[in-house]
């Protein structure tokens, strides 16, 4: 698969292109987007190529291929069946989307939207990939993602497991290698592999072809297996009828087990000869290992906040309804507990369980007051970023950026920064209209690939070593040296803020806003510099959750 | 026959000729405008001006000359003067990128009809489910962040795999042409 043809482009160039395709590009960037396109004639060239093909792909509708609609599907009664189709395909989309998110597998759910499907017809499928498990792809295959719609297609699955969720209700565990036909709600073939199907009495009649047998499925659970040509069906719940090449059609009941040769008549054989896959099992299974990874890291964490160097730790679990967030650094005191501010609590880095918050919303912050004077600082947090849209997005800011006070961020080209001001009294050296402070970044460690992936950030501002260093995922990523003049060696922070800017001293809103498109999980605050093994130990005892 | 029946057939033919050559390179002309302009919208509103003033000057059009060079002068007039118009809206061109990418964008109206075929076998060629997701998500009226929102926990993935589906295109048609300018 070739992407990003187009390698002379800066990750920025490519980013303002796809802004202004999807028309997000901020009033700033569409300035320098305009700016290089004066500047550059291949800019402009690549430009027109991009909107010519994003035309192209507009103009879609009338030829689109949402016209594939399966077989079975009459369009008759409507004047304008395309647009119909996609008006449907749109409802049905998220339809399939929050059932497979809900986890939803109660067959009023499916029900629901396949009454949808029998109103309207759509291409978008009749199925979705409701959960993979070490699912591999052949290579000529794209491979599918969770909550992908099937329609009537071949789903090939080189290894591993997957489920999928017929808008019958039907549910059909598939272990790779294997090769399904799927046919309809109602209906799929397996050529090959192993399947289990469960079938909620709302899609009692669900048809399941095996080479030369038919199985219709009469409420029940039951596996089948399809490997070099020789066919083998077991019930383990309810009852199936199945009916094999031109043998009379005859009713299995629960344990009953059949060998379905490609010629030669069906034989009884003992129950269990096969394994089958079971999702649930494997569902369970990733559950437990989340749950279980969490609580290693609850208990991992009762340790660390016993640090006499912790100055501040922040988790944002349970803050639904609560305006303030504790500061688990023991021993406590209330007094340095942080006040929520339109940042909202969301899923964080172990699915399902909401233990982030969210600081989209420009107004979102922490305000925290931390008092006291420092030898050195360590900032340490779990940080998804969604998009970096301010030129400084902000991880954590002391409210003045006065003397001594730290300024934790992320510019937008995907570096980490950590400043102190050095002097406010004292006009900066190259641009006159700023104070004496200095900024130490990191390479870019984010790009808009990244985007939703939780990282764990660490950077520490070092006197006593005159050293500033970043790290990402327990590694660093970069060390600098402090100048002499700038080196600061009583750093302070008093009030702060997490995810954006407090008191800023300049004007231009462009400063202003500094809150981060994107969440946290946890944020915590040393007195010291941790050492490079410190933080990788921390971040190795932390990431066992990560997502 | 008399005078005004003459006339009226006259006017009838000179229509049809019109209309023909209209419709001919309509697709290309409106490629053209988009570039222009932010959005699709706007495109097709200049574009209906264009026909309507391209209808009106008709007559002082040379049949022996490129109607599509003829018309593409007048779309230009008419997205300068939209574009006048529009100009506080978001994502306007400034005046002079307009004036580079629109006397750039006249001399490449035979790139885009290549990259247009070119496009329609990387479609072609696509696994039916990506097809069908990046032609959902380009249906008119649907808003790529309103179906992220909608997608809720995966709106971050959702625009991701729009923008990868799209650079693989691109990388496609890139492709595709690259090859043809070989074989030529």
């Amino acid at each position: 698969m070739r992407q990003d043809q187009f390698s002379q482009l800066s990750p920025k160039e490519q980013e303002w292109l796809d802004s202004y395709l999807d028309g997000e590009l901020s009033p700033e960037d569409f300035e320098a987007m305009q700016d290089k396109m004066v500047e550059s004639a291949e800019y402009r060239k690549i430009m027109r190529r991009y909107l010519s093909v994003d035309h192209s792909l507009e103009m879609l509708e009338g030829d689109s291929p949402l016209e594939v609609v399966p077989e079975e599907q009459v369009v008759t009664k409507f004047p304008s069946p395309v647009r119909l189709a996609v008006a449907a395909a749109v409802a049905f989309f998220f339809g399939v989307l929050v059932m497979s998110w809900r986890g939803d597998d109660q067959p009023e759910g499916a029900a629901e939207v396949e009454s949808q499907e029998t109103v309207s017809p759509s291409a978008e499928g009749f199925a979705v990939v409701s959960g993979l498990f070490g699912a591999e792809w052949n290579e000529d295959s794209s491979g599918y993602m969770e909550g992908d719609t099937l329609g009537p297609e071949v789903f090939r699955l080189a290894s591993g497991t997957a489920e999928i969720k017929f808008f019958s209700g039907a549910n059909m565990t598939v272990e790779g290698p294997s090769e399904i036909l799927l046919k309809s709600a109602w209906e799929a073939e397996c050529r090959d592999g192993l399947v289990r199907m469960q079938v909620p009495p709302a899609a009692r009649g669900f048809k399941l072809q095996a080479l030369s047998t038919e199985i219709i499925d009469l409420g029940t659970e039951f596996g089948l297996s399809v490997r070099d040509g020789k066919g083998q069906v077991e019930v383990f719940d309810g009852e199936i009828s199945i009916r094999h090449q031109d043998e009379e059609r005859q009713l299995l009941e629960k344990g009953a087990a059949f060998i379905l040769p490609e010629d030669g008549l069906a034989i009884a054989t003992e129950k269990g000869g096969v394994s089958y896959p079971d999702a649930t099992k494997f569902k369970k299974m990733a559950e437990e290992e989340r749950l279980n990874s969490r609580e290693a890291w609850q208990a991992e964490r009762a340790e660390l906040v016993k640090d006499d160097r912790l100055l501040a730790y922040y988790c944002f679990e349970n803050a639904d309804g609560l305006s303030l967030v504790p500061n688990l650094a023991e021993p406590r005191n209330p007094e340095t507990d942080g006040a929520i501010i339109l940042a909202e609590p969301v899923t964080g880095r172990w699915s399902g369980v909401q233990s982030a918050l969210e600081f989209r919303r420009p107004g979102s912050r922490v305000r925290v007051n931390i008092p006291g004077e420092f030898g050195a600082l360590t900032f340490m947090s779990w940080v998804r970023i969604d998009s970096l849209d301010r030129q400084y997005n902000a991880l954590f800011l002391g409210d003045g950026y006065e003397n001594g006070e730290p300024h934790w961020q992320i510019r937008e080209d995907g570096k980490l920064m950590l400043s102190v001001m050095v002097d406010e009294g004292r006009p900066h050296p190259v641009s006159k209209d700023r104070r004496f402070h200095r900024l130490y970044y990191s390479p870019p460690i984010w790009d808009l690939s990244m985007s939703g992936q939780w990282l764990h950030l660490t950077s520490v501002y070092d006197p006593d070593q005159r050293l500033v260093s970043h790290f990402v995922d327990g590694e660093m990523v970069s060390r600098e040296e402090i100048p002499d003049e700038y080196l600061v060696k009583t750093l302070r922070i008093g009030n702060g803020e997490i995810g954006n800017w407090g008191e800023p001293f300049r004007e231009d809103p462009s400063w202003a806003i500094r809150n981060l498109n994107g969440r946290m999980d946890e944020i915590a605050i040393y007195k010291d510099a941790l050492s490079k093994s410190e933080i990788a130990e921390i971040f190795a005892r932390s990431r066992s959750g990560r997502r | 026959m008399s005078q005004s029946e003459t006339e009226s057939s006259e006017e009838d033919l000179r229509y049809e000729a019109y209309i023909q050559r209209f419709t001919h390179c309509e697709p290309d002309l409106r490629r053209f405008i988009r570039s222009l302009l932010p959005t699709c919208s706007d495109a097709d509103e200049v574009m209906q001006q264009t026909a309507i003033v391209a209808w009106r000057k008709f007559e002082q059009y040379d049949l022996e000359t490129n109607f599509m060079k003829w018309a593409c002068v007048i779309a230009r007039f008419e997205a300068l003067a939209y574009r006048r118009k529009m100009a506080r809206d978001r994502l306007v061109f400034r005046e002079d990128v307009f004036d580079l990418m629109a006397d750039e964008g006249e001399e490449e109206i035979e790139t885009r009809r290549g990259e247009h075929s070119a496009l329609e076998e990387c479609l072609a060629a696509m696994p039916d489910k990506q097809r069908n997701f990046i032609t959902l998500a380009y249906t008119p009226g649907i808003k790529v962040k309103e179906m992220a929102e909608e997608a809720g926990s995966s709106a971050a993935a959702f625009y991701m795999r729009l923008k990868r589906l799209r650079h693989q295109l691109m990388g496609c048609v890139e492709g595709k042409i690259s090859e043809a300018n070989q074989i030529s």
